[in-house]
C-alpha cells in the first residue's frame, strides 16, 4: 500500500484538474445543448497565454493568470456564448463540425504562433514539501485539490441553492419560459459559458507546470474531461468531478502497477489512454434514457444533398476526365501530391457516405485509413498480389466499421460523434504502434503494384493506378446513392423512426453503411503508403498523416466543400491537399488549419451550407438590405407626400 | 439481423383485428398505461380519445413496439406482437402515424410515399434484394405512390418538397404514405391537429373511403370530436393511463364519466 501512495497523491492532484476541466465541459453543455469539442484546446489556450504574458512579458504569475483567465475564459466564453446560440437550431452534425472546426482552429493557431515543440513551463506555485506518515506532499499539489474542490463545490452550491443558478437548470428545457419568469435567457447562458471557459482556461494553467506545454499533448489530457463527463452522464456535475478523480486516480495507479509488473508494449500506452476507454465504455453502457440529447429538439431542417441534371454531370465528368489525364504530363514533381489527393477523394466520398448521404457522423475516419494502409502494406509483404492486398486492407476495416456501428446503434447525434472520437483514439494510441499495424517504429514498408508492362512503379504508373480505384470507389457511391440502398439511407438520415415505423430494420442499415464506409477509408489509406513507399503513421504527405486530428480535418473541410457527394470529395481534397501543397512558405502552410478550422465553423453557423452556398446566402442578404432600404426610401418619399396629396383631396 | 422470419401478408384474408390485452407501460415511478384493453375490429374506425397525457400514444407506441411494456400483450389478427420490434411489425402489416409528423423533410411529397413502400417492400426482401430494387419494382412504386397521392388530393403537390409544406398537407402525405405501403390496420395519431374545418372533412372522407376499399381497420387518437363522431364506430376513453369507458360514439358522447374526465378542457367541445 505504501508503494502506492506517492501514486494516489499525484493521482487526487492531477485528477482534480481533470475534474475542473469536465465540470466547465458538462455545464456549457447543458445549459446552451451544445457540446464543445473544443473545450480541451481552449485549456490548451489559457496555458499558452499564461506563458506568453509570464515567462515572455516578465508579468508577475498572478496578473498573468488574471489575464489569460479574462482571455481564455471571460472573453472566449461571450464568444462562444454567441456561437452557441447561432448554433441552437443548427442540425447536430453542424453542431458538431463547428466545435471540431474550432478545435482545429485554435490548435492550428497555437502551433502557428508557439511552434510544435513542447515548452517546459516554469512552476508558479509553491512547492514546499510536506512530509506525511508515508508520503511527501507538495504545497502545490495542495493548493491545485483544495481549489478545485472548493471551485466546483461552490459551482454545485451556486446551483442547488440560489434562484440564477435553478434558473440556469431550466434554460436548456425552455428558455421562453424562463424569459417569462423575469430571467434573461441569454444572461443565464453568458455566465456558464463564463464559468465553463475559465474552468478550461484554468485546468490548462494548472496543468501545465506538471507536464511540458505542447498544444497536442495538453489537449489530450484535457480530454480526459471527455471520459470525466462521461462518468456523469453529461448530465451530473458533482459525479462528473469525481469522475475526473476516479480518472487521475485509475491512470495513476495504473502507471505504477505496470511499472512493478514490468509489462511492456501496448499495454504501457494503457494509462494515458483511460479517459478513452472509459468514455467508449461508458456510452456503451449507460442506459440511452440517461444520455438525452441536450437542446436536440429545434433543429432547423436539414438541407437535401445536391444532385446535378444529367448534361452538367455529363459536362463535368468530361471535364474530370480530360484533366486527369493531362494532369500526369503537366504536374511534374508534384505528381505525388495528386495521386495523395485522389486517395483523399476517396476518403471524403467514404465520410459524406456517412455525413451527407446517411446523417451519420464519424470522428474515426482516419483510423479507418491507417488500418488500410498498415494491413495492405503487410499483405503485399506476406505476398498476396496488390490489387488482393488492397481490397483485404478494406476488408480487414469492415468489423471495425461494425465495431463502431455498435455505438451508431445506441447513440445518436452528438453522442455518437463523441464515442467515434474515443473510439479514433483509442486505435491511434493503443493500435499505430502495436505489431498488429505500423510496429515500434511507426513505419513499415509499402511496395507499389509491379506491373512491368504499365510502369505502375513510377510515379506515372502509380497515379493511373490509383485513379483507376478512386473511379472505381466513386462509382460504387454512386450506384449505392442511386439505389434502393441509397434511398433508405436517405429516408434514414430525415426520419429514422418513419423508416423503421414502415419496415426497415434501421440498425442494420447503420452497421451497414458504417461497414461500407470503413471498407471505402480503408482503400483509400491504402493507397497512400505507397505514395512515399511507406506506410507509417505519418503517411500522407500534407497533412498529419493518419494522426486523429485529420478525422477532424476531413469533417471540417467536407462541411465547407458542398453536399454534392462526389463533387464535395473531390472539391475536400482540392482544399485539403492540392491548395496547401501548393503554397509556398512555411507561415502560410501553417495556418491552413487555422482557416479550415474557421470556415468550418462559419459554415455550421450559416447553418450547413457549401462555401458556394455562404457566398450565395450572403448574396440574398445583401440584396434583400437593398430591397429594405429601398422600401424605407419608398415609404419615406409616400410619407412625406401624403399631406400634400390628403391636403388636396380634403 | 432481425431473428424471427420475414412476416408475409396474406392479402386473401380481410384486414386483422388489433387486440391490446392487459397492457401496462410503466416509466421509472409513472404509470402511463395501466391494464389497458381493447379490440379494434377490421374493416372500420375505433376512436381512442382521452385528455393529453391520459396514455394514448404511450398506448400506439406499445402496439409499434417503441416503449416496452411491463405486462400484457398486443395481437394482431392471430399473430403476436409484443417483443418484436418495431419494423417486425411494420412488415407483419401493422402501420402507424406520428402525432408529431415523421416525414421525410428533404424529399418530394412523391418520394415520401413512394419511400415509405419501399421500406417495407425492402425489409420483406432477403440478400441483396434489401439493397437493391428492380426496375419494374421501382415503376410499380411510383405508380402505387401516384394512386396514393391522388387518392389523398396531394397529386398537384406530388414535386413539392415535404419540408416546406403546411401541417395539413404534411399530415395528408404521411397518411398517403401509410395508404401507399397498403398495410393492413392503421394506427392513426392526432392526424387532424393543425388542419381546418374544411381539411378535415376532407380527411374524414378519405379515411372512411380507406375502411371501405382496402378493408383494414384503424384506430384513431384524436381530439377534434367532429371528426370522431364522423368516423368512428365504437370508442374507447383513456384517463390517467386507464381504460375509463367504452361504447358507441353517442354512448360515450353523453357519457357523465366522459364529460368529468374532460372537464375544463374540453367539455364544451364534447357537449
Amino acid at each position: 500500500m505504501k508503494a502506492y501512495l506517492p501514486f494516489i497523491v499525484t493521482g487526487i492532484a492531477s485528477g482534480s484538474i481533470y475534474g475542473l476541466a469536465a465540470v466547465g465541459l458538462v455545464l456549457t453543455y447543458k445549459t446552451s445543448g451544445i457540446f464543445n469539442f473544443a473545450h480541451g484546446t481552449q485549456a490548451a489556450l489559457g496555458a499558452y497565454l499564461m506563458f506568453e504574458f509570464r515567462e515572455r512579458m516578465g508579468l508577475p504569475w498572478p496578473v498573468a493568470a488574471m489575464a489569460a483567465l479574462l482571455l481564455a475564459g471571460i472573453m472566449a466564453g461571450l464568444v462562444l456564448e454567441r456561437a452557441a446560440h447561432a448554433l441552437a437550431s443548427a442540425s447536430v452534425a453542424a453542431r458538431v463540425a463547428a466545435t471540431v472546426g474550432l478545435l482545429v482552429a485554435i490548435q492550428g493557431s497555437l502551433v502557428a504562433v508557439f511552434g510544435a515543440a513542447s515548452i517546459t513551463v516554469k512552476k508558479f506555485l509553491p512547492q514546499n514539501l510536506y512530509h506525511l506518515p508515508g508520503v511527501t506532499v507538495t504545497g502545490e499539489q495542495i493548493i491545485v485539490t483544495a481549489f478545485v474542490l472548493v471551485a466546483v463545490v461552490s459551482l454545485y452550491l451556486f446551483f442547488t441553492r440560489t434562484t440564477l443558478g435553478l434558473a440556469m437548470q431550466a434554460v436548456v428545457d425552455d428558455p421562453a419560459l424562463l424569459g417569462l419568469a423575469g430571467t434573461s435567457p441569454v444572461t443565464v447562458r453568458r455566465f456558464a459559458w463564463m464559468v465553463g471557459s475559465c474552468f478550461a482556461a484554468l485546468s490548462g494553467i494548472l496543468l501545465a507546470p506538471t507536464i511540458t506545454l505542447d498544444a497536442g499533448i495538453l489537449t489530450l489530457l484535457v480530454f480526459f474531461a471527455f471520459g470525466a463527463a462521461a462518468i456523469g452522464s453529461f448530465s451530473s456535475l458533482p459525479l462528473t468531478y469525481v469522475g475526473g478523480l476516479a480518472m487521475g486516480l485509475g491512470s495513476a495507479l495504473l502507471t505504477s502497477f505496470l511499472g512493478q509488473l514490468r509489462i511492456t508494449g501496448p499495454a504501457t500506452q494503457l494509462p494515458v489512454n483511460i479517459p478513452f476507454v472509459v468514455l467508449f465504455i461508458a456510452l456503451l453502457v449507460t442506459p440511452t434514457r440517461k444520455l438525452v440529447e441536450r437542446g436536440g429538439q429545434v433543429v432547423r431542417r436539414p438541407l437535401a444533398p445536391v444532385s446535378f441534371s444529367r448534361r452538367t454531370t455529363g459536362i463535368g465528368l468530361g471535364v474530370g476526365a480530360a484533366v486527369a489525364l493531362v494532369l500526369p504530363h503537366v504536374a511534374g514533381p508534384k505528381l505525388p501530391l495528386f495521386i495523395t489527393a485522389l486517395a483523399y477523394v476517396i476518403l471524403f466520398a467514404s465520410l459524406s457516405l456517412l455525413v451527407r448521404m446517411s446523417g451519420q457522423v464519424s470522428l474515426c475516419h482516419i483510423a479507418f485509413a491507417a488500418v488500410g494502409a498498415a494491413t495492405s502494406a503487410r499483405l503485399v509483404a506476406a505476398g498476396l498480389p496488390w490489387p488482393l492486398a488492397l481490397v483485404g486492407g478494406g476488408l480487414v476495416a469492415v468489423p471495425m466499421g461494425a465495431l463502431v456501428a455498435i455505438p451508431a446503434i445506441r447513440l445518436s447525434g452528438v453522442y455518437l460523434a463523441i464515442a467515434t472520437f474515443g473510439f479514433g483514439l483509442v486505435v491511434q494510441r493503443i493500435f499505430y504502434s502495436s505489431f498488429l499495424m505500423f510496429g515500434g517504429t511507426f513505419a513499415i514498408r509499402a511496395p507499389r503494384p509491379h506491373l512491368d508492362a504499365l510502369h505502375t512503379s513510377s510515379d506515372i504508373g502509380y497515379y493511373h493506378v490509383v485513379l483507376a480505384v478512386t473511379v472505381a470507389c466513386c462509382a460504387l457511391v454512386v450506384v449505392v446513392r442511386r439505389s434502393r440502398i441509397g434511398r433508405l439511407l436517405r429516408g434514414f438520415a430525415d426520419s429514422p423512426t418513419a423508416l423503421d415505423a414502415h419496415g426497415t430494420n434501421t440498425n442494420q442499415l447503420k452497421v451497414l453503411v458504417f461497414c461500407l464506409s470503413a471498407f471505402l477509408a480503408a482503400i483509400g489509406g491504402g493507397l497512400l503508403g505507397p505514395v512515399t513507399g511507406t506506410a507509417s503513421a505519418g503517411s500522407g504527405i500534407a497533412v498529419g498523416g493518419f494522426d486523429f486530428t485529420v478525422s477532424l480535418l476531413l469533417i471540417s473541410v467536407l462541411f465547407v466543400a458542398g453536399r454534392q457527394p462526389i463533387l464535395s470529395a473531390f472539391v475536400g481534397s482540392l482544399f485539403l491537399i492540392v491548395i496547401p501543397g501548393y503554397i509556398s512558405g512555411a507561415t502560410a502552410q501553417k495556418f491552413t488549419p487555422v482557416v479550415f478550422g474557421a470556415l468550418a465553423v462559419a459554415a455550421a453557423m450559416f447553418g450547413g451550407r457549401s462555401l458556394a452556398g455562404m457566398v450565395r446566402s450572403s448574396a440574398r442578404v445583401r440584396a434583400r438590405e437593398t430591397d429594405t432600404s429601398r422600401t424605407q426610401v419608398r415609404r419615406r418619399l409616400l410619407d412625406a407626400t401624403r399631406p400634400a396629396l390628403e391636403g388636396g383631396r380634403s | 439481423m432481425s431473428a424471427a422470419p420475414a412476416p408475409t401478408t396474406n392479402d386473401a384474408m380481410a384486414g386483422p383485428d388489433l387486440v391490446v390485452d392487459a397492457l401496462t407501460v410503466r416509466f421509472g415511478g409513472l404509470v402511463a398505461g395501466d391494464n389497458v384493453s381493447l379490440r379494434a375490429r377490421a374493416g372500420m374506425i375505433t376512436g381512442l380519445i382521452g385528455p393529453n397525457g391520459a396514455g394514448k400514444t404511450t398506448t400506439f407506441n406499445a402496439c409499434t413496439g417503441l416503449n416496452s411494456p411491463s405486462a400484457g400483450t398486443v395481437h394482431l389478427g392471430d399473430r403476436r406482437l409484443d417483443g418484436h420490434s418495431t419494423s417486425w411489425r411494420a412488415r407483419l402489416g401493422l402501420g402507424r402515424t406520428f402525432q408529431r409528423m415523421e416525414l421525410f423533410d428533404t424529399m418530394t411529397v412523391r418520394e415520401n410515399v413512394a419511400l415509405g413502400r419501399e421500406a417495407l417492400v425492402a425489409g420483406r426482401r432477403r440478400g441483396l434484394g434489401r439493397l437493391f430494387s428492380t426496375p419494374a419494382e421501382r415503376a410499380q412504386g411510383l405508380e402505387r405512390a401516384d394512386e396514393a397521392l391522388e387518392w389523398c388530393g396531394l397529386g398537384h403537390l406530388a414535386d413539392a418538397t415535404v419540408g416546406d409544406l403546411s401541417t395539413g398537407h404534411g399530415r395528408l402525405v404521411e397518411l398517403a404514405r401509410a395508404m401507399a405501403s397498403e398495410f393492413r390496420f392503421l394506427l392513426l395519431d392526432e392526424p387532424s391537429s393543425g388542419l381546418d374545418v374544411s381539411e378535415t372533412d376532407h380527411f374524414a372522407q378519405i379515411l372512411l373511403d380507406l375502411v371501405a376499399r382496402q378493408g383494414i381497420g384503424i384506430l384513431l387518437v384524436e381530439h377534434d370530436m367532429a371528426l370522431v363522431r364522423a368516423v368512428c364506430s365504437s370508442m374507447y376513453v383513456l384517463d390517467f393511463g386507464r381504460l375509463i369507458y367504452e361504447g358507441t360514439v353517442a354512448d360515450v358522447l353523453s357519457s357523465e364519466i366522459v364529460k368529468g374526465a374532460y372537464l375544463g378542457s374540453e367539455a364544451a367541445e364534447v357537449a
